[in-house]
Parts: structure tokens; sequence; C-alpha cells
């Protein structure tokens, strides 16, 4: 369409991925340097600019469709930004500095972002790809789940965070849900195995269950290729529905491969967020930066307000902090920072009132805290991730440390 | 008479504590279950006109205890009181036909009353036929009763408070009575404020709270007192303050006392280094001392309990009679008594060096006289044994039975050891008293319950001489009888039916006031004959009065020898000669510091009553020995640490007080921590049984002890609602509190949370399976902090921690009240030990940042009107974002605005 290559005189900055990193991009980049750009958000999923983070509250019931917007789209295109939804960008031709995008559409740009994010990992089972296996990344996702009919049968592959969201969301639709985790505790990643004895106790009150070490040995599949039933170690058979995989998520990079850009377990870029070519960038879940990626929205936030200068030719490097973690589960509240399995130099501090469901463990190396764990009560996460992030010396404060920041400093609460 | 006490609404009665005797009105409760409501000071009497101090405030919340003696007991099983008195009389009667009546002996306290003294000494003295009687005033001002009595022929006290009032110099010697005596310290410090050109001299070893009002403290060398009032004789001279007349017509013995006096302390500079003073502040005393003529001298503990107690009493009388400072206002030698009625104790003659009303045994014709009065059939014809002497000869198996009355030797003697074999060697001892469990009360074979303050009734005398009325306004509890009951039951049962059968209190003062004007004619000092004949309704309407009152003065005697005429043979009052001399037991590289005793603000005696009451422990919770700074750094002492403090007769656990209110090589314990309270703590372990040769009191202010603190271990607060036998501690203190149990604790370290959790296994109700812990532990700082909660209420806490720490109990005690369940915030404070001021942030709204809707609703308060004017404001909804539909919602619309 012509008007998408139009010859403004405005430079050309395009972002592929219209999820919440690529979303909020395009929105804060438009209301800082909007006259001088022109921006163009290209989405696969019909539904652009929302809050990936809502999918879990969403599908409890615990918001309803109209809190799912991140960003004011309208108001964006009003402002001039190119919205493309439901048309995956397929190709990228670097020579040309020309995207190509599913409909046939091609678009031209002078600086490209690449934000295409991640997809649910599939597990090498047989009959993964059967039409009632599904992950749990996309409102169409949820749209699936919350049109299921009533007291289904849900298995859910994946005891973490969105594993866990999913599951409490469709035990709350009443269905019957069933989790499989493979490690011996809940949020392994996430938690110690007593705040985990904690959640899991919730979350069995709840009504879920749990296979905990144990991962579905196969699946069975009906004529008509659909699941039937899980069959567990031991040849156990439980009937299913539907069978969530929420076992780990996977970069998408497949444009990226196509590209040519370097990549590695997902798309490698410097700390301006560069890629292998000079006018590409990488943003989110895609990304690869020192070893690491990214499934949080707090280092993502991070990288934005290094691309908004580094695209305008300002210095800026992105820095890799801790993160915190939490389950968005009504009711159950638990916060995860740092390094929470200690080694042997490391000390922890603990606080438990089992009977209440209120666990706490830092983890404090020489004056420093470097993780935390809260269950149950978790208003000190925020202070605690602060002291984290500044690296604040925590030794004068260590008797009363895991009492939170009310005893800690008193002037400030 | 039950039935009148019920009746009565309120009554006027007297303090049990000091010897100030302060006017206490007692309202009574409208029925038996109710607690009875706070005291209130008389403003009638004359000791206090309606002050009251801390102690006497709280008089109220010590009248229930959990721990009332309230039937006899023979060999730990309750008895019926005929069955009791028989088995005592049988043993007496017995110890006596084998082995004489020094056999037995009564061990009374300067806190029963006149007339339980009267009929205790009665019986001894003139039925059994002994004069061991003595008593915990031995401890207390045995030294001053015989220096009055060398002076003056008689134990006669000069003063009256109002003279504390008219001076223009008060010299305070051996007193912290801003402790001890608040409330004339508090009359004291009134008058200095009015006149600030009144003088107060503070003349202690320490640096006390009495300091505070005080123009110059002469902080002594211990024990060298004597020396400086020696100095004031001899300056007196020089400086030409003599009363000459006084002197040649009123007195004996002045030229040889002087000239001792020259002797002992030739110059200023030589008295001042005798008593570790600088020249200068000796000098100060010495001026004022010339230019003074209304000067009293005020002493007390520090003065008495000492090896040369008397010789420092009549030192400082022999100043008094040098310059005719005596029998007038504001001036005179005044000692303060301890104990509620020490004095009356003394007026019945209740010690073994007095036969009765002011006439001891070498008096001439006093032991016909009171045989005669008695009607006794078998006087006692010489001295008993002194308190001391006493127990000694209870260990060596001379003394067989002895019946101890509302005191405490295993706590107030010296040498706790020897008390302790002394009992275990006596084949009978008998215990009054209204506690079922005091240190000594386990070691009696027979107890008798007594009647407590508030039902005894009786009189008092404080120490100004002033007879006062105990009132007995509330029923004796249980089968608690008063202790002249008691007495006058066991010498019935021995067969002196008719000398001992009183049918009311009043006729026991009868008797003892007509004992005290028997023959008298002004020849003794005590004389009370104007209620030799008072009747029932003139004792219990009796308003207090300064004794003498004698027949036709029923006004009494406000201050004593106006006429400077004494009550020795020829009518002069003696000087004695004084050499000053230091304690008898002395510093030496074993035994390096010299040990202090004394008392605490809020606490009296051995605690059986003040330790009831909760708000008296708020001011000093723990026995502590107070350490120079010097000294601990050198020990590695810390302060609050646990210090363990020996001596060659044993041994006390104390917590370290560092302060420079003592002076290097001294250290300072109070004594009121008994077995009850402290399982290591008692402070007469440490004391050596030296006594003054004269008045046999016991020097236990001064003490030679090691220090060293105590290593490997750790410290803990423990908070139970059940009482604990904590038998792992190296250290216990039970701190009284407002409910449940309070213990502050010294583990070997090592503890574990396992360990610990064992603490109350079999002693509390609670089933092991509802108990919920709530735990806390921390390997850098060592921390441990329990807490078990049945029904979600708290019913243990235990904290354990390296360093001593000090942690205000109150509200974790709170925590325990038995209904409450406790908030998620008090699940988290009461392994803090402190509640958290929390800002009431409301709903959390951002959870990333915990953000409340409160906070944002203040924020749009003051102006932000976007959600992106919140997150710079507050950082709320700039982390995850899933908090921004809500927090759009706190963002009033622009129509809104611009309206």
């Amino acid at each position: 369409m012509p008007s998408l290559i139009s010859q403004s005189e405005k430079r050309r900055l395009v972002i592929v991925g219209a999820g919440m990193a690529g979303s909020k991009l395009a929105h804060d980049f438009e209301k800082a340097h909007g006259d001088e750009y022109q921006i163009v958000l290209i989405g696969e999923e019909s539904r652009v600019g929302y809050n990936r983070i809502m999918l879990s509250s969403l599908l409890a019931n615990d918001i309803s469709d109209t809190e799912m917007p991140l960003v004011d789209t309208q108001k964006m295109q009003e402002n001039g930004v190119d919205i493309v939804s439901n048309d995956p960008a397929i190709k990228v031709d670097s020579k040309n500095k020309t995207i190509l995008l599913a409909s046939g559409k091609s678009i031209i740009y002078d600086q490209l972002v690449l934000a295409t994010g991640s997809r649910a990992s599939v597990l090498p089972i047989h009959g993964s790809s059967a039409p009632n296996v599904m992950g749990f990344r996309t409102w169409s996702d949820v749209d699936v789940m919350t049109q299921l009919d009533d007291r289904r049968s849900v298995c859910i592959i994946g005891g973490g965070l969105l594993g866990l969201e999913a599951a409490v969301g469709l035990v709350k639709r009443g269905h019957k849900v069933v989790v499989f985790h493979r490690s011996s505790w809940l949020l392994n990643r996430q938690l110690d195995e007593e705040s985990a004895e904690l959640l899991l106790n919730r979350l069995e009150q709840m009504g879920i269950e749990f296979r905990l070490g144990e991962s579905p040995e196969s699946f069975l599949q009906t004529d008509d290729g659909r699941v039937s039933h899980v069959v567990c170690k031991k040849g156990e058979k439980l009937s299913v529905d539907l069978v969530v995989m929420a076992a780990g998520i996977s970069p998408e990079i497949a444009l990226a491969k196509s590209a040519g850009l370097k990549t590695d377990r997902a798309i490698l870029v410097n700390e301006q967020m560069q890629t292998s070519h000079v006018d590409v960038f990488a943003l989110g879940e895609c990304c690869e930066f020192d070893r690491q990626t990214f499934g949080l929205v707090a280092p993502i936030w991070t990288q934005i307000n290094v691309l908004m200068k580094v695209l305008v030719g300002k210095e800026a490097a992105f820095v890799v902090e801790p993160t915190p973690t939490k389950l968005k589960v009504s009711g159950v509240n638990l916060f995860s920072i740092g390094k929470i399995q200690p080694s042997e130099e490391d000390s922890c501090i603990l606080f438990k009132d089992v009977s209440a469901n209120h666990y706490r463990k830092l983890v404090v190396n020489g004056g420093l805290l470097v993780g935390a764990i809260l269950y149950g009560n978790v208003a000190d996460g925020s202070w605690y991730f602060q002291l984290i992030q500044n690296k604040t010396n925590v030794s004068n404060m260590l008797d009363l440390l895991v009492f939170g920041e009310a005893y800690c400093c008193p002037q400030v609460a | 008479m039950t039935a009148t006490m019920m009746t009565a609404t309120s009554g006027k009665t007297t303090c049990p504590y000091c010897g100030v005797g302060c006017g206490v009105n007692l309202t009574l409760p409208y029925s038996a279950n109710e607690a009875v409501p706070p005291v209130s000071g008389d403003l009638e009497h004359p000791a206090n006109f309606g002050r009251l101090c801390v102690k006497g405030s709280s008089l109220a919340q010590t009248i229930q205890s959990d721990d009332r003696l309230l039937t006899p007991m023979v060999g730990g099983h309750p008895v019926a009181w005929e069955s009791a008195i028989k088995t005592v009389s049988a043993k007496i009667a017995q110890v006596v036909k084998d082995h004489g009546p020094d056999a037995f002996a009564f061990y009374l306290s300067g806190q029963i009353l006149t007339e339980d003294y009267y009929v205790a000494n009665k019986l001894a003295k003139g039925f059994i036929g002994t004069a061991n009687v003595d008593t915990n005033s031995r401890l207390c001002m045995a030294s001053a009763v015989v220096g009055y009595k060398r002076a003056f022929g008689s134990d006669t006290v000069p003063c009256n408070y109002e003279d504390l009032e008219l001076c223009d110099l008060l010299i305070m010697v051996g007193s912290n009575a801003a402790w001890t005596h608040p409330i004339l310290y508090q009359r004291i410090a009134a008058a200095k404020k009015q006149r600030p050109n009144m003088k107060v001299v503070v003349i202690d070893p320490r640096e006390t709270a009495t300091c505070d009002i005080s123009d110059l403290h002469l902080a002594i060398k211990p024990g060298s007192d004597a020396a400086i009032f020696s100095f004031l004789l001899s300056d007196s001279v020089q400086a030409g303050i003599l009363d000459q007349g006084f002197v040649t017509n009123h007195t004996n013995g002045f030229k040889a006392a002087l000239a001792q006096a020259n002797e002992s302390t030739p110059s200023l500079s030589l008295t001042a280094d005798f008593c570790g003073v600088s020249e200068q502040d000796l000098a100060s005393l010495v001026d004022w001392w010339r230019d003074t003529a209304k000067t009293i001298t005020f002493y007390s503990q520090g003065v008495n309990q000492s090896s040369s107690g008397v010789d420092k009493c009549n030192a400082i009388i022999n100043c008094h009679l040098a310059t005719g400072r005596i029998g007038k206002e504001g001036a005179g030698p005044f000692s303060i008594t301890g104990q509620p009625n020490a004095m009356g104790g003394r007026e019945v003659g209740g010690l073994a060096n007095q036969l009765a009303a002011h006439m001891d045994f070498a008096t001439p014709g006093a032991q016909d006289l009171v045989q005669r009065f008695w009607q006794a059939p078998n006087m006692a014809t010489k001295d008993g044994l002194k308190a001391v002497d006493l127990f000694q000869a209870m260990e060596e198996g001379k003394v067989k039975v002895v019946w101890i009355m509302s005191t405490n030797p295993m706590v107030s003697l010296p040498d706790t050891a020897q008390v302790r074999r002394a009992l275990e060697k006596c084949e009978l001892v008998i215990v009054s008293d209204c506690k079922a469990h005091t240190d000594t009360t386990v070691m009696a074979d027979v107890l008798f319950p007594a009647t407590g303050w508030s039902e005894k009734d009786g009189t008092v005398t404080n120490s100004e001489r002033r007879i006062s009325r105990q009132r007995g306004l509330l029923p004796a509890p249980g089968e608690a009888k008063h202790d002249w009951w008691a007495i006058c039951e066991v010498a019935k049962s021995l067969g002196f039916q008719s000398a001992f059968s009183y049918q009311s209190i009043h006729e026991i003062f009868a008797e003892h006031a007509a004992l005290s004007a028997f023959e008298n004619n002004g020849r003794r000092d005590f004389d009370i004959g104007h209620f030799s004949q008072i009747s029932k309704a003139e004792y219990d309407a009796l308003i207090p009065v300064q004794w003498p009152v004698p027949e036709g003065r029923p006004e009494g005697t406000k201050r004593m020898f106006e006429d400077g005429r004494f009550f020795t043979p020829d009518g002069r009052a003696r000087f004695i000669g004084i050499t000053p001399s230091f304690p008898k037991s002395r510093a030496s590289q074993e035994w390096p510091f010299t040990l202090n005793t004394g008392r605490v603000r809020d606490q009296w005696h051995t605690m059986t009553r003040t330790g009831d009451a909760a708000s008296l422990a708020k001011h000093t919770a723990q026995p502590y020995v107070e350490i120079h700074p010097k000294d601990a750094k050198r020990l590695a002492i810390k302060d609050k640490a646990l210090v363990r403090l020996t001596s060659p007769y044993g041994e006390a656990l104390l917590k370290a007080k560092v302060s420079r209110a003592v002076a290097l090589g001294n250290v300072f314990a109070p004594i009121h921590w008994t077995q009850q309270f402290a399982n290591a703590s008692v402070v007469s372990n440490l004391i050596p049984q030296v006594v003054d040769p004269l008045s046999g009191q016991p020097e236990s202010k001064h003490a030679q002890v090691r220090l060293e603190a105590v290593g490997g271990i750790c410290y803990g607060l423990i908070i139970s609602a059940v009482p604990l036998v904590l038998s792992d501690c190296l250290y216990w203190c039970q701190v009284p509190s407002e409910q449940g149990y309070h213990y502050e604790v010294v583990w070997p370290s090592g503890q574990t949370q396992a360990s610990l959790k064992l603490i109350d296994v079999g002693q509390s109700q609670d089933l092991a399976e509802k108990a919920e812990w709530l735990e806390y532990s921390n390997p850098i700082t060592q921390q441990i902090r329990l807490a078990k909660l049945v029904d979600q209420k708290l019913t243990l806490l235990i904290y354990s921690h390296p360093q001593p720490e000090s942690l205000v109990a109150d509200w974790l005690i709170s925590k325990l009240a038995i209904n409450t369940s406790l908030s998620a915030q008090d699940r988290l404070a009461i392994l803090v030990g402190i509640p958290a001021n929390l800002e009431d942030k409301g709903d959390i709204v951002c959870s990333c940042y915990q953000i409340g809707s409160k906070q944002i609703e203040k924020a749009v308060t003051s102006g932000v009107c976007s959600v992106d004017g919140l997150g710079a404001r507050l950082k709320c909804g700039t982390n995850c974002g899933s908090c921004l539909p809500e927090l759009k919602r706190f963002i009033p619309t622009v129509a809104e605005l611009s309206v």
C-alpha cells in the first residue's frame, strides 16, 4: 500500500512486533520524536498494544477486556503512527532496508526494531501439535480458554509462573486442572522448598491437582487427532479436554535468522540493543544480551529507555539488574528476587509463620542483600528490591532486616 | 470485727515501707471480688501531708497476691491452727526443758507491729526466760541505737521532720534518701527550693540520686565517714564555735573526746587524704559547719552498716553536742530508720540487748520492775544473741527452735551459706509470713499464715518518734491470723494463759503504754502513759502522735532535749572518744573490688510486697552491679553483660551497669533480688559476717569481691502465659509483669531452635499438636526468636541473642492478653519486639512498589493529575503496569479538573 511506503521527509522507524515491548516503544517514541519520525508498528495478532501481563487476570475474570490496553492505539494512530495488525512480517531485506509482510506489503525502514517476543516452548511429546494442545501467550489463547465448555479437564504442563496463573484462571472458571511440574517444588526458579510448600497448599486448597517431579510420558490421541488422555509415568491415564503447554518460552527469532542477524538462543544485541546489523535493533523477549534473555517486564522497560536514546543518536547503555518476580494470582502473594539458593559463603535470614502462610528468606553476602523470597506478605518486596538494586550496605540493620522497611527505616514508614 | 471492716468504705492507715511512715488512705472495693482502688496519701498525716512515693502509691497493686500463705503448714502439709500451735509449743517446751530457755529464739522484723513485737518480747524475756529476741532491725539501725544510748543514756531520736525543713545546713551521710526515703527527700527538696540558701551536703562513696539537690558531694572512701566528724569536732574548737555553756552544763567527757579527735584527725589535709576527698571540698563543708548553727546531720544505713557504725554515730553526735546543735529547731543528729516499725520494735525492747520499754538488762532495777509488771515467772537476766551471733549459735546447735516472723534472713543476713547451714541444723524452724514462697519459707518446718498490710491492725512508730495506726481494713484471707494472736496462742499453749489472754489489740497497746509509764517518773525517755487506759474506740481513732506522751501530755513531744537534760544517771550527755577506722575487710590481689550494697528506687527489701506490682519493676527490672567504666573496660565487661561476683563466702551473677557513679575499684549492687525472682543474684551470698562489736550490726555495705565477665553465653527473653522452671538457664530473673511471666535469662551458648522449643515442655497445658510456631533465625547476628501460638493466641515467646539487649517487653507482654487473636502485623512484630509504626497505605494498588490507595489519593489531592505523574511521584505503575487501569480511576477527568 503506497501510504505505508510514503515518501515522507521523516525518518522511518519500523517496529516488528506489537506486543508490550514494541507497542510501548512505538508509543513512547512517537511522544518524544513523532515530529521527526514516521513510526510503523507491525503486529501478527489481531489485537495489538495490549498488556500481556494481564492475560492471567483476564483469564481469572479478575478484570474485563476494557482494562487490557497498554497503550491507546487509537490516539497513537491519530498522532500518525502506522499500526499494522494481523499481518506478521515474514522477511527482512536488510540490503534494501525493507520488510515484507505476510499480506505482501513491503515497508521501508531507516531503523528497524525487532520486538518479536517469544512463543511457548513445545515439549517433544508425541501429539504436541494436536489442536487441543495450546500455549498461553496471547489474547486469543485466553479466548480459547474462556470459550471452553463447563467442567472440562485441563492438563497444564509446567508449574512456573505462567502455568500456575493459567491453572488458577481455569480452575476459577470451573474446570478440573492437573498441573505437571518437572521439578520437585513449584516455581523452583523463584522459590525455595519451604515457600513452595506454602504455595502448593494454597493452590491445592483452590482445587488444583499437582504432579510434582513428573512430566507426561505421552499423549493419547483420538482419531481426529485431538489429545484424549495424558499418560503418566506409571502408566496412569488422565482423561483431558485441553492441554496447556507452559513449560517455558522460546524467543521468536525466525525472522532475524532469515535476515542473517547473529543469534544464539535469541537475537544477540550489544548494550545499545543493536544487533549485528547497524540499523537493526532488538528488544524484549526476543533479544539476548550478555548471555541472558528476558521474560519479565522491568528490564524490557529499561531496554526501551535505552533505545529511545540510541535511536536518536544519544548515548545510553543497557545494564542487567535483578528483577523481582510475582505470581499474579489474587489471594496469593509471593515475591522473589536475586539469588535465592544460597551458596556456602551466603547467609540466610529466615522468618517463618507457617500457619499464617507467611515466609521470608533473605540471602545476605558480605553486607549486601543478594536475594529474597517473600511469601504471604510481600509488602517489603520493593524495598528489598531497592536494597539489591542500589547495593545498599545492610550491615547495620541485619537484626531487623527480615522484618522489613518499617522496622529498619521507621522514618520512611 | 470482720463485719465492721467490711462495712467501712475507706480508712486511714500507714504505709508499710520505709521509716518515714506516711499516712495512707485506703478505699475498699464494693465487693470482695473487686480490686482495691489505688491508695492516696493522707493529707492530715504529719509525715507526708498527702504525698506518697511510687512504692506507696502502688500499695493497692500489692494487696492481691497469687502467693499468699493461707493455711498453717507442718512438714509441708496443711494443718489446722490448733494442731500447728500444739506442735510448736510442744517442741519449745521440750527444748527449754532439755537445753534451757536459750535454745529458743525469736527472729523478728521491723515490719511487724508494735503490739506483735510486745507480746513476742514478753513471751521470750518474761515467760520462756530468754533474751534471744532479735530482729532484722539489727541490720538496719542497731548502731544508731547504741550510738544514741552511749551519748544520751537512751535511744532517743532528738529531731523531727520539720527540723529538716527548718535547718540551714543538712549533712546527709550514708543515705540515698531520694530513693530510700523519697517523701522526706521531697520535703527537703521543696524546702531548699523555697530557701535556696539552705545548703545540702551529701557524704557517700557513690554519686546517688540524692546528690541532685546537693551543693556539695563528698565521695569519700568507703567507711571513712567518722574522720570527717572527728575533724569537725576539732575544728569547732579551733574556729571558736564551741558552745562552752552547753558542754560545761550538760555533757561529760568532752576533753578526752577532743583529744582523741585532735590526735585522729590533726589537720584538714590529713583528714581529706584519709577520706579520699579534695581539701577544697572538705574545707567547704568545714566552712558551712562553722557558719551554720541550724545544722542537721541526717544519717542512715551507710553509717550504721559498718564494723565501726556506733563510733560513726557518736562522732556525729559529738559534733552536735560540742556546738549545742541539739534540742533546738532545725538542729540535731537525726538517724533515719529504714523500716516502718523499727522504732516500735526498739520501744518495746524487741532487740536482744534490750529488756523492755527502753530499759536494758543493765539498767539498775529494770529486771525487777519488768518482772513485777509482767508478773513474769521466768525472767531473762542477760542480753540474748544478736542476729549474726544467733544464727551462728543455731549452726553450733545451741539454738534449736527459731521463730522467724515477717523477715527473710536467707536474703538479708550476711553470708547466706551460713544462714542456710544454721536453718538446716535448727531442729524446728517456724516462719510466720503472708507469702507462701520466700527464700526463708522453703527452710521452714512450720509455716504460720500471717495477715498482711491492710489486714493487720496495730501501731507503728516512724523515724520522728511518731506513733501511727496501721489499720486492719480488709478481712484476713484463708486461715491467716495476726502475728500477736499466733504468739499469744503459743504462749497459752505453753501454760501462760493469764498473761496472754488479750481480747483485742488495744489491750496490748494499753499494757505496753502502762509498762512505759510504770515507775517511770520522767527517768526513762519512752513514756506513753497517756495511753495506758486507752479504750478500743480511742485506739481506733488514734491520731499520729510523737512520743513521749506521758500522762497529762496528750499532745506528745515534738523535739527532745530542749531542756539540755539527758537520760544518763547524772542527766548529762556523754562525749565518746572516737578513732576513725576503715572497714574490716580490705582489698587484696585476690579480692580486689570493694562491694557496696543498697537499694533501688522502686523496690522494698526482698520484694515480697513490691515484687507484686508490675509497675514497680519498670524502674529497675533486673539485679545489677554498678562498675566504673575503666574497671569494666579492663575486665572486658560490657554494659548489661552478665558478671560473676565472687567473695570468699559465695558468688552472685548480676548484670553490669557501667557507670561513673561508683569510684574505681568499687562496685555497687542492690540487695532486693531473692531466689524467688532470680536464681543466682542473692547479694548477701557475698557479704562476710563482720559486725560492729557494740551494736552487732553487720558491715553489709562492705565486702571484698572479684569480678569477671561470664563467657560462652547467650542472652534471652522469655514471656510465657504460665510460670516456667528454667533449669537450663545459667541465670534467670523473673520481672514482675501485668500479666503472664516475664523472664530475662542467660543460657550457655549453642542454643538451637529445637532446644529452645522444649522450654515449656511438661509445664504448659497446651497440646503440642495445637501449637503453631513462628520462627526467626539469623545466623549472622546469631539471633533466634520463637513464638508459640495456640488458637492464634500468644502463649510463649523466646528471644535468644549473643549480646545483651534491652528490649522493652511491655508491649510483648500485652500480647499475652487472653482473648486476643494476633493481627497479621503483630504476628511479625512479636518477633521484632516492637510494634511497627506503619503508615496506613490503604489497599495496595501497585503491588510492585506496594503503593496503596491512600497514598495515591494523597498524591492526587496534592495536585498530581496524571498516571504518569503518579508514577513519577510514587513509582506506582512504572514496573509491570498491571495497575495502570486502576491508577487511571484515581485521576479526575478533565471536566472535573476544569471545575
